[in-house]
């Protein structure tokens, strides 16, 4: 008993979100410190198209469950709820993990609110002392970390998009099909009556390698559709900070942080950005950090790789100046 | 500014309001409506729905009861976040007014309710081609036929012309009684033989709506009649007394954006090593600006008290009120501009369109010489000899 | 005429608001709070149809007495009735808690047909309340709601999720959280907001709602905050300080040597 750890594998049509195989990767380090076994549970509607997902038999679980029933198809939250809660209550797992994708927000606290269990969002970074799991996540607008515990089993969590890399595993896992009960209730409330796939490239900003992102330090929307110019000139994408989305200065799919994007580019420009925590959770990640600000204390200028102490406007200004000049 | 005039709690609460209106569905969007000549309902749908159109509505009618003191406060601070929004909201007031002050129980009850929430605007028709200052010179006319009248004619630069539904038309019934032949009507969008013309292409108060109206055989029940036969005029001229206060206050509200902008502009702008408000040709400007400023709006506002006091002849008062206000906010936002310079005069900035804005106002709801004319007579009569 | 409940929040203002050192939860008694701004885009669906199906629209909110500016702001939006659910046993509740003190509330002013809340609030950001909330009265959840039609008397809520956008039918009663990019949110209503001073929220406590004190506030909260820490930064890289020109020229200079600039 508790010797588990399920980790929802959010599937359809034959593909699995690449956020359930981030989450693998913390998990498989949890699971090996406190010797459980990560089980990838996989809702599908249909079986050849789940058994050839390629990634099945590279994932980083230890075992992959799979359910299979027509009804699945669209991951209705009510029917989701019913199956993990039934599979919680029959093998009483140490936790319970989501991916933070829409889904995963969606079902996570609808279980939980089942089982009675806490639930952890958006956990970045996990710490194991003294055999207690510690759930870390950025809170409350203010520059800090919380360390979260939770005080009944099993532990749940949705774990931030972005956060982790994929990573492979040696071993092929162990995958079998779960039958559920001749009564199960395999019905739901929510009827699909029109799907319109989402287009098949990812947001173009969550995966490029070069971002230029603009915050309040630019002062003006003008200022900001600077970066445009600047982008194309570096073959880069262009995001913002919360408040610069709020001020209309650019669209909100282009907001990076916790309730945005998350970005791993290989440069990072940050024009007149403080850093706040709910902004940097999205781009911690970037290899190479550059910050132009006018604070030489803010956040963002100790993150950063190369930091110029510089109002935003006039260096972006002078830079474009330059740049257009050696062409 | 320099002078803060006590108001009541209410007043406060109805400014907070229009602020609120303003910094969400105006702003933002002020000068790129003024760049595409673009009318947008949003701004007009919020006023609707935050009761404002139901300001001088009387109460029975779902209306506020307010009077002209308190439409001015609103049209004031409509026009500092943009006088063609504040336009088609006070030409509005200016249709509505017939039926307020003139109409039936019945024409009131039809009609008010569906004003005061914003459902449907008015406009007020009186000007045709060859009658602007000379509006006697009408030449509509409305054929009394059985149970029904029937309109020919065409009538010029209706403000809010397409987007109104309530359309009070000044036509002659009588046309060899001159003045005293002409009556009020109330038409409708859709009726038989109105036709709206085309969109004018404007100067200024570019977010507002300017067209022709066109009766061709126009037929209306006679329930439109509004008051009597032969009191067209009657009711024309009294709504323009009410009404001429709005348009002082939008020259408030225009005159105080133009002189914040400006001002601010100056504390900032350094030449020759110093702000340009440093110096005393640019310092004294702005001091002339607030004296004039003030003056004006403390002349709008105590008119408009003046004339919620229940003083039965108030033509000349309201005539100063407009007429004043209106030229101040022509010479301040002039001053505007020239305290500025470059930045002035580029679209990119805000000044420009408060000074095209400003010099309808010194043309519309009757000229500034018209005005003149009539506080002169109004003054005449004061005097015995 | 069916009943909409929408439950909103009210959070701190940005800037004003303290952690208590010993719970590490939020002091919210102490913060002027504004209404969560995606909670604004849940009164309007909300209102709309209000406007359309002639619903009774009421709002509910569990917080501090220094909710109810809020709430009355809220009044003047257009709603019929506002609730105040307020106790200090309730002070430290997580989600779990304060989904029970929903669910109880939401239970007293049944029957209704829909329960409405913003996708998530900006200090928490969980958006785990509406789920959460659901399951503990077993009604179904739409979550991310981007536009809610009332259609022939069925709800069709579309809302995009990972892999497209939806359009789904549901049954009444369910809850439905809005995310906040709404194309227009209406003004207060000035007649609401002259008579303002004279409305006040119904107040709930634990004396009507009846629940266990094990089950809310921080002894019913299973998630605990065991630690805050400021994230440490320490300046990693090189700081450079001068005209912008010149430092525009160190980066193009720094941008050629790792081969992001040709």
């Amino acid at each position: 008993m508790a010797e588990y750890i399920f980790a929802f594998g959010q599937c359809f049509e034959g593909k699995l979100h690449p956020a359930s195989l981030e989450i693998l990767t913390p998990l498989r380090e949890v699971a090996d410190r406190l010797n459980k076994r990560v089980i990838l549970i996989g809702l599908a509607d249909d079986k050849e198209k789940f058994l050839a997902i390629p990634e099945l038999k590279k994932l980083l679980a230890d075992e992959v469950w799979y359910i299979i029933h027509p009804n699945l198809k669209h991951l209705p939250d009510d029917l989701c709820e019913r199956v993990l809660v039934y599979l919680a209550r029959e093998h009483k797992p140490y936790g319970i993990f989501f991916p933070a994708t829409k889904k995963g927000l969606s079902v996570a606290p609808r279980v939980a609110g089942s089982l009675k269990t806490g639930l952890c969002a958006h956990v970045n970074a996990f710490e194991i002392k003294d055999g207690n799991l510690f759930l870390l996540r950025p809170t409350y607008g203010e520059n800090i970390i919380a360390k979260l515990i939770s005080l009944t089993l099993p532990i749940m969590a949705t774990l931030a998009l972005n956060a982790f890399p994929i990573k492979e595993a040696e071993k092929e896992p162990l995958i079998k099909e779960i039958k559920l009960p001749e009564d199960f209730d395999w019905s739901t409330k929510l009827t699909i009556k029109n799907f319109k796939p989402a287009k098949k490239e990812p947001s173009r900003l969550s995966v490029a390698k070069v971002v230029v992102a603009g915050g309040m330090g630019l002062k003006s929307k003008e200022n900001f559709q600077m970066l445009f110019e600047l982008g194309k000139i570096l073959n880069a994408e262009i995001g913002g900070t919360r408040p610069a989305v709020h001020a209309g200065w650019v669209e909100a799919d282009r907001m990076i942080g916790v309730s945005g994007v998350s970005v791993r580019p290989k440069l990072y420009l940050a024009f007149g950005i403080s850093g706040a925590i709910q902004h940097t959770v999205g781009m911690e990640g970037s290899e190479f950090i550059v910050s132009i600000n006018i604070d030489k204390e803010a956040p963002m200028m100790k993150m950063a790789h190369v930091g110029f102490v510089c109002d935003a406007p006039s260096f972006l200004k002078a830079l474009l100046r330059k740049l257009k000049a050696k062409d | 500014m320099l002078i803060e005039f006590p108001l009541k709690e209410e007043h406060k609460i109805m400014i907070e309001l229009i602020k609120e209106i303003g910094e969400t569905y105006i702003k933002p969007y002020s000068l790129e409506w003024d760049e595409k000549e673009a009318y947008d309902p949003t701004p007009i749908k919020a006023l609707a729905q935050a009761d404002l159109f139901g300001l001088i509505i009387p109460k029975e009618y779902g209306g506020l009861g307010f009077g002209t003191f308190e439409m001015c406060l609103a049209v004031e601070w409509l026009s500092y976040f943009c006088a063609g929004v504040s336009t088609t909201y006070a030409a509005s007031f200016l249709g509505a007014y017939p039926i307020i002050l003139f109409g039936s129980k019945d024409q009131k009850e039809r009609y008010l309710p569906s004003i005061a929430k914003g459902e449907k605007l008015c406009a007020f028709a009186l000007t045709e081609p060859q009658a602007g200052s000379d509006a006697f010179a009408i030449k509509t006319t409305a054929k009394k036929d059985g149970d029904f009248y029937i309109l020919n004619g065409i009538k010029q630069w209706i403000t809010n012309g397409g987007i109104a539904d309530i359309y009070i038309v000044i036509a002659l019934t009588d046309p060899a009684k001159g003045a005293r032949g002409a009556s009020a009507f109330i038409v409708e969008k859709g009726d038989p033989g109105f036709v709206v013309g085309k969109k004018e292409k404007k100067l200024g108060l570019r977010a507002s709506v300017t067209t022709d109206l066109i009766f061709n055989d126009c037929r209306i029940p006679r329930e439109r009649l509004i008051a009597k036969e032969g009191m067209g005029f009657m009711v024309a001229l009294k709504t323009l007394d009410y009404a001429r206060c709005g348009a002082g206050a939008q020259a408030l509200g225009i005159a105080q954006a133009a002189l914040e902008v400006s001002l601010k502009h100056a504390k900032t702008r350094v030449q020759f090593g110093q702000p340009v408000y440093q110096f005393q040709a640019v310092s004294h400007t702005f001091a002339e600006m607030a004296m004039r400023l003030s003056s004006a709006r403390a002349l709008v506002y105590s008119v408009c008290q003046y004339i919620d006091s229940g003083a039965k002849d108030f033509s000349g008062a309201s005539a100063m009120a407009k007429c004043f206000a209106t030229d101040q906010a022509m010479w301040i936002t002039e001053r505007a501009i020239q305290m500025m310079g470059g930045y002035g005069y580029m679209r990119d900035y805000p000044v420009q369109k408060f000074f095209r804005d400003a010099k309808c106002l010194q043309i519309y709801e009757g000229t500034n010489e018209i005005q003149r004319n009539i506080i002169a007579r109004e003054l005449a009569k004061w005097i015995k000899v | 005429m069916g009943r909409i409940v929408v439950c909103i929040k009210g959070v701190p203002k940005p800037g004003t608001v303290k952690v208590d050192k010993e719970t590490h939860t939020l002091r919210r008694e102490s913060a002027e709070l504004i209404l969560n701004p995606p909670d604004r885009s849940a009164l309007e669906v909300a209102l709309r149809l209000k406007d359309q199906a002639n619903f009774e629209v009421i709002a509910i909110s569990m917080g501090p007495p220094n909710m109810v500016p809020v709430l009355q702001k809220v009044y003047a939006l257009g709603v019929d009735d506002i609730y105040l659910i307020s106790d200090k046993a309730f002070a430290g509740s997580d989600t779990l808690a304060t989904s029970r003190i929903l669910a109880r509330a939401l239970s007293l002013l049944s029957p209704f047909d829909l329960v409405i809340m913003g996708a998530r609030s900006i200090d928490g950001e969980t958006g785990q309340v509406p789920p959460e909330t659901a399951s503990l009265l077993n009604l179904p959840s739409i979550t991310y709601v981007k536009e809610l039609r009332f259609v022939d008397g069925k709800f069709i809520a579309i809302r995009e999720d990972d892999f497209g956008e939806e359009e789904i039918e549901f049954p009444s009663p369910a809850v439905v959280s809005i995310t906040p990019e709404i194309d227009y949110v209406r003004p207060p209503s000035l007649k609401r907001l002259l008579s303002l001073k004279d409305v006040n929220p119904k107040v709930l406590t634990n004396a009507e709602l009846n629940l266990d004190e094990a089950d809310i506030g921080l002894s019913g909260s299973p998630t605990q905050v065991a630690d805050v820490f400021e994230k440490t930064l320490v300046s990693r890289g090189e700081i450079f300080e001068g005209e912008p020109d010149e430092l525009a020229e160190k980066l193009i200079e720094i941008l050629k040597e790792k081969g992001f600039l040709a």
